[in-house]
């Protein structure tokens, strides 16, 4: 298992990339997520060759709540796979600070067990804790998405938002140092959705050094993100602060319906 | 602000050219149509005896609609999304309170007992879980059940009380009877024993009869209620947890306990997936108001087929997904390794005591009446 050789000359089959942080180029430890030139690529029935990322470089510094924007079937989802680790990227250099915790599109995927609390304790079955401990998790987390009143409903009877919240509270619970969150937004309304965002940032503020993706596809959720990412086409065209990404899709929205004007 | 003044400002000169292009069409489509329709080929059938009158319109008489596609699809896509027995949280009752692994016990005494105890304990275990279900569920709820389960048991009593002995003894008796061997038949009780107990018409209830009866009514009806009295107290985790306690000595012979209770706790968070999915596709094609009137019967068959078809592929997409979930998750496939909480209601050590002293009565007097009958 020679990972460093692989690494260093991005060979095209790269092993499943956790590198540890001294293998990397310009490694600077403030950065939770960092991927270079990730490019990946699915075989399709016919043999043919699909590029869905090519050449993406994100850098997201640590302690953060980033967004990632962009159109349906750019490539979102593919991205934040290959961040949590579930695809491998065909090439391309990624570090993701660990441990790590990936909350699905769909709530009916990530929800396993039968009974709320004993799906937000999932996750921590791989540690060695006390029941009390796990208890106490258990009720942090649940509190921080506002559903400790839901602890012991079936999840069957919970609506598609607040599914989403248990969801959440399971990964939340695990208290990693990223969060990857694929379009939690889907299922919820207007309030529910920011109570969602504020129910991530507060949890990122109460505990230091966590650093959040965030996928969505509403502008204005813009406003709490410290960072954005706008990708288009399986490459990510801007990257930067949140206004001036907001700026920047503004710009385009206008410029595009002048082309259509014209 | 200023795109939408644009977008305004667009549409109309859109519109009107799309009306320019098209009315030429409109135009054409008539003329173009009218012949197809008119040259389609046109088949009539009939079929009549020369000299009878016109024929009866003898096809109203037969059943129709007696299965629809489309009722049975609606009524597939409204079915509720709940199943029947479902854990209620909101009001923490006694029963909520006593250990798991009690109330498993309870189930298996009420499971044995009524088939092997005197009539009257029979009908006591009935009253009493009927009194218990009414004292701890909320009224909507053991309105329900109780009605539910002793319409089904009624129908057994009577069916089996009068059914068991209605046949006439010669069919069933192997030895032939004892006027048929030349013996004198058996002297009547004098203490007015008599085997049939009552006759309506040419049914009879005899004593074999009740006995069935009473014995598999009580024994459905104690089985079900008490199923779902403690479906409705306990979370599939607690009861998870109560069998994982009971089935450690397995382990000792080689049974995979650990992974048989989260495949079973896994199923059950999975089979609300399956009705979901069941009923949701159900919905999608109830929604495309299709005309099943114009179906053939091979055509509709098809559409069932697509239908089971659809139902799978969903089903097993959802279970790749739930699998990667549970990687994300950190379960690494081993269940031994992976713990699992399986809840945080702790029991009332009062409510624990009480109910195993209730049990060993129950057993005891069930054993006591064993004896003397
Ligand atoms: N296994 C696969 N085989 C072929 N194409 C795929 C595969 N997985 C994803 N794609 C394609 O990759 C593209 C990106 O998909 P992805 O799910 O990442 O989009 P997304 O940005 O998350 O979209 P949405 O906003 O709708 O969630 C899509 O065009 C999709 O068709
Ligand atoms: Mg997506």
């Amino acid at each position: 298992m020679n990972i460093t050789a692989s690494l260093g000359t991005s060979a095209p089959h790269l092993p499943p990339l956790h590198s540890s942080p001294p293998l990397r180029p310009n490694g600077t430890e403030s950065f939770a997520i960092e991927i270079q030139n990730v490019k990946f690529s699915v075989k399709t029935k016919q043999k043919k060759l699909v590029h869905i990322l090519e050449d993406c470089s994100i850098q997201i510094p640590s302690g953060q709540f980033w967004m990632l924007l962009g159109p349906n079937g750019c490539g979102k989802s593919t991205l934040l796979k290959i961040l949590a680790g579930l695809l491998s990227p065909t090439d391309g250099f990624m570090y993701v600070k660990k441990p790590k915790s990936f909350v699905f599109q769909n709530p009916d995927h990530q929800v396993v067990m039968p009974t709320v609390e004993a799906d937000v304790a999932f996750g921590l079955g791989k540690y060695r804790f006390t029941p009390e401990q796990i208890r106490c998790r258990v009720a942090k987390a649940l509190d921080a998405v506002g559903m400790y009143e839901y602890l012991r409903r079936p999840v069957q009877t919970l609506s598609g938002g607040q599914k989403q919240r248990v969801a959440i509270a399971g990964a939340l619970a695990e208290e990693c140092k990223v969060l990857l969150l694929d379009e939690l937004t889907t299922f919820l309304d207007e309030t529910d959705q920011i109570g969602v965002i504020k129910a991530v940032k507060k949890s990122l503020a109460s505990s230091d050094d966590v650093t959040a993706l965030w996928v969505t596809h509403r502008l204005e959720e813009l406003e709490y993100a410290d960072g954005a990412v706008y990708m288009e086409d399986g490459r990510v065209i801007m990257h930067g602060d949140a206004s001036t990404i907001m700026e920047f899709i503004e710009d385009r929205k206008n410029s595009y319906i002048r082309k259509i004007n014209a | 602000m200023l795109y939408s003044c644009g977008v305004v400002y667009t549409l109309p000169t859109v519109t009107s050219s799309c009306r320019q292009f098209h009315t030429p069409l409109f135009k054409k489509h008539p003329i173009q149509l009218l012949p197809l329709k008119t040259l389609k080929p046109k088949f009539t059938c009939s079929a009549s005896i020369d000299d009878a009158g016109p024929p009866r319109n003898w096809e109203k008489w037969l059943p129709k609609n007696l299965f629809s596609a489309e009722k049975v699809l609606k009524s597939i896509s409204e079915a509720t999304s709940s199943p029947i027995c479902q854990f209620i949280s909101s009001p923490i009752t006694f029963l909520h309170t006593v250990d798991p692994r009690i109330k498993l016990a309870w189930l298996v005494v009420l499971v044995v007992l009524p088939a092997r105890s005197h009539i009257l304990m029979r009908f006591g275990l009935v009253a009493y879980l009927s009194l218990l279900s009414i004292l701890i569920l909320p009224r909507h709820v053991w309105m329900d059940q109780l009605g539910r389960v002793s319409l089904l048991s009624g129908i057994l009593f009577i069916m089996l009380g009068l059914g068991a002995d209605g046949a006439p003894p010669v069919v069933q008796l192997r030895t032939p009877p004892p006027s048929m061997m030349g013996l004198p038949s058996l002297p009547a009780s004098l203490e007015g024993y008599s085997y049939i107990i009552m006759k309506l018409g040419p049914l009879q209830l005899t004593r074999k009869g009740l006995s069935v009866a009473s014995t598999s009514a009580s024994l459905t009806f104690s089985i079900f209620q008490s199923a779902s009295l403690c479906l409705s107290t306990t979370t599939p985790e607690q009861l998870a947890f109560a069998l994982q306690w009971y089935m450690r000595p397995l382990a000792y012979i080689g049974v995979p306990v650990a992974e048989v209770i989260l495949t079973l706790l896994l199923s059950l968070r999975f089979i609300n997936l399956v009705f979901d999915e069941v009923r949701v596709v159900a919905l999608g094609i109830v929604s495309r108001r299709i005309y099943w009137e114009k179906f053939t019967a091979l055509e509709t068959i098809e559409v069932f087929f697509t239908y089971i078809r659809r139902i799978f592929n969903n089903i097993f997409s959802h279970a790749e997904q739930i699998s990667q979930a549970m990687n994300v998750r950190g379960f690494r496939g081993d269940s031994n390794t992976h713990n699992i909480y399986f809840s945080s209601l702790s029991s009332n050590s009062m409510a624990n005591i009480l109910s195993i002293m209730c049990l060993v009565c129950l057993v005891g007097a069930a054993a006591v009446s064993d004896c003397f009958v």
